[in-house]
């Protein structure tokens, strides 16, 4: 009885320190938490995003967070340079080739699960559609969830086409070799100066437009067993002599130096007719010129092959995913995940705001993305394409491409000599890894 | 016993001169002096940008840059690049920069160099990115640059390629470079022309000196420090070049024809990250401007001018 008595006053001692340990972990709890967000610019997606800032941090009053916002490309140098500084933001996303280097290095943190509102890897996985969160799954746990997955098809501005006889329902172009006859009665000239272009490339982003043009004639990128670089040297050589007559110095269709297609294409001013771009396109032709965007006299056609693909790919899909630095305190990580989750719970508004694609199964199989105009080509598209080359030395070899296609195109220098030194440079960059 | 100190006037000037000096020197040692010294370390290691950790490696990286062709990006085609653009831009500036300070100088009325000075100095004002990104607009084949290229050569509708061809893409980013920073190198010669007495010149035409033979063997002469105190400032400025050849590879232009050394260095080492090797081609870049400057102080060694 006596020694009940003594058990029971002392767990009664205990009582107070329990809930002492309680307050202070909920006080732990309410301690301030300040999340540095890091993104890129795009009009559409802040109105959203900062109204879904403001929701968060209205229910959770100790949290702070601060954006920064800049264009995709500087983004890429700012999140490198303050991680190479030791101080890199709490979250930010970038474009998967150049946030794969920072799980490998360790500098981003694995996925908190429960804050993000999922119980393991496989639920996440399983949550989204098949190999999209593969670029950010690194030794069993994920790393990275997606803000957009981006795949680009061919937009068209029928009045052009209908300006040069032809008749954008049936004439568009099926196959590179389409593409350059129908650009060549497209594009208007004042001399050898282009004052309207048919079609012209997305130039800097090879990767994602160019390669699945090798590919589609039987070369490759990279081995399957990632040890040898530029396979295939017909495919590469007939590529790079494609992109050459493609060049001022060939038939001069387009070039690297003239303003990009894609953001002449919404003025509507007669001086493009097709360029290569996204779903999101949309909202920004209606953003940027609503009469255009509801005039109809725009559509997409797929991504072409060429006659004589040995494989039909269409452009590579590309994601900029959400990360978290492993450098902030468990506290910070775990309210930026619930961050993350929280905006990307509204993937079906991003979609009908924005038309930024967010691969969740849910979203993809839903009514919302069948209704968008041309969603069908996009998902067709993405189906024959896959993941771009996502790599350590992803940048450099981007970079690489980048030097061959000016090399044939500007510098006349022939597509065999190019595609040497490509080769070369990209097995140096490799044997490098 | 108490001995007491005496201090000259000299040293007491020199004791309040050091003082003075001392914020520049601390701003010199923690902005300038402290990133060289940790750039010449890290370009003895292998550091890259988001590792957590890196290794001393020797001089690896300056073998590879030597040796190897850097993903495309060979230093010594930097090196090619560098020279060509100071050799083409800061002679011609010079040369240029003194003789529009000298024709200056004639003009009577101050509002009239004053309008001459402010209208050459301006575009050193913009910054090197809005200067880089005007000028890209101009050499668009229907800008204003092959526009008058076409009634110069009395052509029509010839594009004379002032950003794909790439002899023109040098000359083009020279063209920038001259245009933004003319204006500055004519200033300095202003001021080193001011300092001329006029009573040497008023002498001079007592004697009967032509203009012709007044600058070459007055002026000149006389301006001989200022000289070269522009010929090191102009060439050191053009070795360091980034922005505009930065903006033009930004818009479209090759990179190889203008890969002068610092964008190497910013490519190498921000865009992939290989801040090891990136330093090790600034360490490059430093001897250069050293050897170059000390060449320059051997040969035109410059006697104080008294006048």
């Amino acid at each position: 009885m006596k020694k009940g008595l003594i058990l029971l006053l002392s767990l009664l001692l205990l009582v107070p320190a329990v809930f002492a340990q309680g307050s202070k972990e909920a006080e732990e709890d309410n301690a301030p938490v300040t999340i540095e967000f890091w993104t890129h610019e795009d009009v559409n997606r802040q109105q959203l995003e900062d109204r879904y800032i403001q929701e968060f941090e209205t229910a959770h009053p100790n949290v702070t967070v601060n954006v920064t916002r800049q264009s995709a490309e500087k983004m890429i140098e700012l999140v490198q340079t303050s991680f190479a500084a030791g101080k890199g933001p709490t979250m930010f996303n970038l474009s998967v080739n150049d946030e794969y280097p920072y799980i490998v290095a360790g500098r981003v943190a694995p996925m908190d699960y429960a804050a993000a509102g999922y119980k393991d890897a496989k639920d996440v996985i399983s949550k989204y559609m098949d190999n999209t969160l593969a670029p950010v799954t690194y030794k069993g746990e994920v790393y990275g969830l997606p803000l957009e997955l981006t795949n680009w098809s061919i937009y068209i501005n029928k009045k052009v086409f209908r300006d040069a006889g032809l008749d954008p329902e049936k004439d568009y172009p099926k196959t590179w070799e389409d593409m350059v006859t129908i650009s060549q009665k497209l594009v208007k000239r004042d001399g050898d100066v282009l004052t309207r272009r048919g079609y012209d490339f997305r130039y800097k982003y090879y990767l994602e437009n160019c390669v699945p043009m090798v590919e589609q004639l039987g070369g490759q990128l990279i081995s399957d067993d990632g040890k040898e670089a530029i396979i295939g040297k017909d495919a590469w050589v007939k590529w790079l002599t494609y992109m050459q007559q493609w060049g001022p110095n060939g038939l001069n269709l387009g070039s690297p130096t003239y303003t990009a297609a894609r953001k002449l294409f919404n003025k509507d001013n007669n001086d493009i007719a097709m360029c290569s771009t996204g779903l999101y396109q949309e909202a920004r032709i209606k953003a940027d010129n609503p009469k255009f965007y509801e005039s109809g006299e725009w559509m997409v056609v797929p991504y072409p092959t060429f006659k004589d693909a040995k494989k039909d790919v269409a452009a590579c899909f590309y994601g900029h995913y959400y990360m978290v630095n492993a450098d902030a305190d468990k506290k910070t990580q775990k309210a930026a995940w619930q961050l993350i989750s929280y905006m990307l719970s509204h993937g079906e508004e991003y979609l009908e705001t924005t038309q930024v694609i967010q691969p969740t199964k849910t979203l993809m199989e839903g009514e919302t993305f069948k209704n968008m105009p041309y969603s069908k080509v996009f998902k067709d598209d993405m189906a024959r394409g896959h993941m771009v080359y996502y790599g350590a030395a992803s940048t450099a070899i981007q970079a690489a491409l980048d030097t061959a296609i000016k090399q044939v195109m500007l510098q006349n220098v022939s597509a065999e000599d190019a595609y040497t030194e490509l080769k070369a440079t990209c097995q140096e960059l490799i044997d490098e890894q | 016993m108490n001995k007491q100190r005496h201090y000259s006037i000299e040293r007491k000037q020199a004791k309040w001169g050091f003082l003075f000096t001392v914020p520049c020197l601390v701003f010199f040692a923690l902005f300038s002096f402290y990133p060289i010294i940790n750039a010449f370390v890290t370009s003895f290691t292998n550091r890259q940008a988001i590792a957590r950790t890196s290794r001393f490696i020797g001089f690896e990286n300056y073998v590879y840059l030597f040796t190897k062709d850097n993903g495309g990006f060979s230093l010594g085609n930097s090196i090619r690049a560098t020279l060509t653009f100071t050799l083409g831009t800061f002679i011609p500036m010079v040369v240029i920069s003194l003789l529009l300070a000298a024709l200056m100088m004639q003009l009577r009325r101050p509002s009239h160099r004053g309008f001459f000075e402010i209208s050459f100095y301006m575009p050193a004002v913009l910054s090197s990115v809005v200067a880089a990104s005007i000028w890209m607009i101009l050499f668009d084949p229907r800008g204003l640059v092959n526009q008058f290229s076409n009634w110069l050569f009395m052509t029509s509708g010839k594009d004379f390629k002032w950003l794909t061809n790439d002899t023109m893409l040098q000359w083009s980013t020279m063209i920038v470079y001259f245009w933004k920073y003319i204006g500055y190198f004519v200033i300095l010669f202003l001021t080193g022309l001011a300092s001329i007495p006029s009573t040497i010149y008023e002498a001079a035409i007592v004697d009967g000196s032509s203009r012709w033979h007044t600058f070459w063997r007055i002026t000149l002469p006389l301006l001989k420090p200022t000289v070269v105190l522009v010929s090191i400032m102009a060439m050191l400025q053009c070795l360091k070049t980034f922005s505009t050849q930065y903006m033009f590879v930004q818009n479209g232009a090759a990179r190889q024809p203008i890969d002068v050394i610092t964008m190497n260095i910013y490519f190498t080492g921000v865009r992939n990250g290989k801040l090891g090797r990136a330093s090790a081609m600034s360490i490059v870049l430093f001897v250069i401007m050293l050897l170059l400057t000390y060449l320059q102080f051997a040969t035109t060694k410059s006697d104080d001018v008294e006048y």
